[in-house]
């Protein structure tokens, strides 16, 4: 299987033709699997683990319905995204049933590969803010014990302070879209989820 | 924003603290951090609810005091425990009876349930332009989490009320926790209001604010 760039998104709809289409939309950028109903997805993200970034997920299906498949989903740790694919403008709240997002059927192309990609950024936000702190802890592990003089001399210091400075004011960016309140509690769920690198700063 | 109108928006201290500083700026940050017995949960409920000071909605997240004990906290200070304005995300687990001004939350680990239950305070507070956020205590949070997670947690949280232009005050006790990782946490916080017990008497200082020199100043309690 040839890996996209991108991550990997599991299509889960009974409508064959549905995921044709979105398969369609997504496929140039990202690595597709599908599933025809909520078992199906269950058994594929078993599988890959915690390969699969994103699932975009039926509401209604023949057996467990999308929100069941969620449940178990949330129950069972998965670090991933799950938006909500519905045939009507959800009446109930998102944030409730613990959905990071949803799309409303039929969609297009724009508003998947948009709705797929902000849902990717939650895993992006949750990666940088924990980059942050890395570089936090390491910047006061080189500060211990030096002078302000040392440490502009020190390369690997103003280094770190120029990396520091800039994924915060990338972090500052994104700040306003945590006034939505599903945002909010996505990008927390992205950092609740997220098995702990050793490593986070690469 | 007119210099005018910003100033309508700031957030009162009255007396709070000791020192020559009226109110704080919309969306800021506060750490409060002492040792235990300080008086730090009290100066924490102090800048939620100055004395005098026409009340805002209040919003206070709690990983150790229960709901019933930070509603006494309030209750004595004349303020009415009223989910309207005020509310409680009680995460110690305590058991407690359901009421509207109280949102539980099984654990201080589950960061996505305390982000929920806040934003259901909110909704259901009719979503303020203003609100004083309080969070008890950052210490208790460790207790539960890595310190990866927490300060990713209280940095979400923290831009979160930022853009919303609310007032946040988080408590820490720096003697439970590695001088490396209070630092690292400060940096989230715009300011920290400094409490220390100098031979029993209680002093204080404020970094972060212009214009307030970063002086130890009695505080009594």
């Amino acid at each position: 299987m040839t890996e996209r760039e991108g991550g990997t998104v599991l299509i889960v709809d009974d409508d064959r033709e549905v995921v044709r289409t979105y398969r369609r939309y997504l496929d140039e950028t990202y690595t597709i699997r599908e599933a025809y109903d909520g078992e199906e997805a269950l058994d594929e993200l078993d599988e890959l683990d915690d390969d699969v970034d994103v699932v975009l997920l039926d509401r209604l299906m023949p057996g467990p319905s999308g929100g069941e498949v969620l449940d178990r989903i949330r129950d069972r740790g998965y670090d991933v995204r799950v938006a909500m694919v519905t045939a009507v403008d959800p009446d109930f709240d998102i944030v409730d049933m613990g959905f990071d997002d949803y799309v409303t059927k039929p969609t297009t192309r724009d508003e998947l590969r948009r709705t797929v990609e902000g849902l990717l950024e939650l895993d992006q936000h949750a990666i940088d803010v924990r980059k942050y702190h890395s570089l936090l802890v390491k910047a006061a592990a080189l500060r211990d014990g030096k002078s302000t003089y040392e440490l502009d001399e020190n390369r690997a210091y103003t280094d770190l302070e120029s990396r520091i400075s800039d994924l915060e004011a990338a972090l500052d960016d994104e700040a306003e879209q945590l006034i939505d309140d599903s945002r909010f509690v996505a990008t927390l769920r992205a950092i609740d989820t997220a098995a702990t690198r050793e490593d986070a700063d690469g | 924003m007119a210099e005018g109108d910003a100033r309508a928006d700031r957030y009162p201290l009255a007396d709070a603290l000791p020192l020559d500083l009226a109110d704080l700026d919309p969306g800021m940050n506060v750490l409060v951090s002492g040792p235990p017995m300080s008086g730090k949960r009290q100066l924490v409920f102090d800048l939620l609810a100055p004395e005098g000071v026409p009340a805002d909605p209040i919003v206070v997240m709690t990983t150790d005091d229960p709901a019933s004990r930070i509603r006494t906290g309030f209750e004595d200070r004349g303020l009415r425990f009223d989910p309207a304005t005020f509310r409680v995300v009680d995460a110690t687990g305590a058991p407690g009876d359901s009421e509207p001004a109280v949102h539980r939350v099984s654990s201080p680990a589950d960061l996505t349930g305390m982000g929920v239950a806040f934003t259901q305070a909110t909704e259901e507070m009719g979503t303020p332009d203003r609100l004083r956020l309080g969070f008890v205590s950052i210490s208790t949070l460790l207790q539960y989490v890595d310190a990866e997670r927490a300060f990713s947690f209280l940095h979400v949280l923290s831009r979160r009320t930022s853009a919303a232009g609310y007032l946040g005050v988080y408590s820490i006790d720096p003697t439970t926790h590695e001088d490396r990782f209070v630092n690292v946490v400060t940096s989230i916080f715009d300011a920290a209001v400094e409490i220390r017990d100098q031979d029993g008497d209680r002093e204080l200082r404020v970094r972060g604010i212009s214009g307030v020199a970063p002086e130890w100043t009695p505080f009594p309690y």
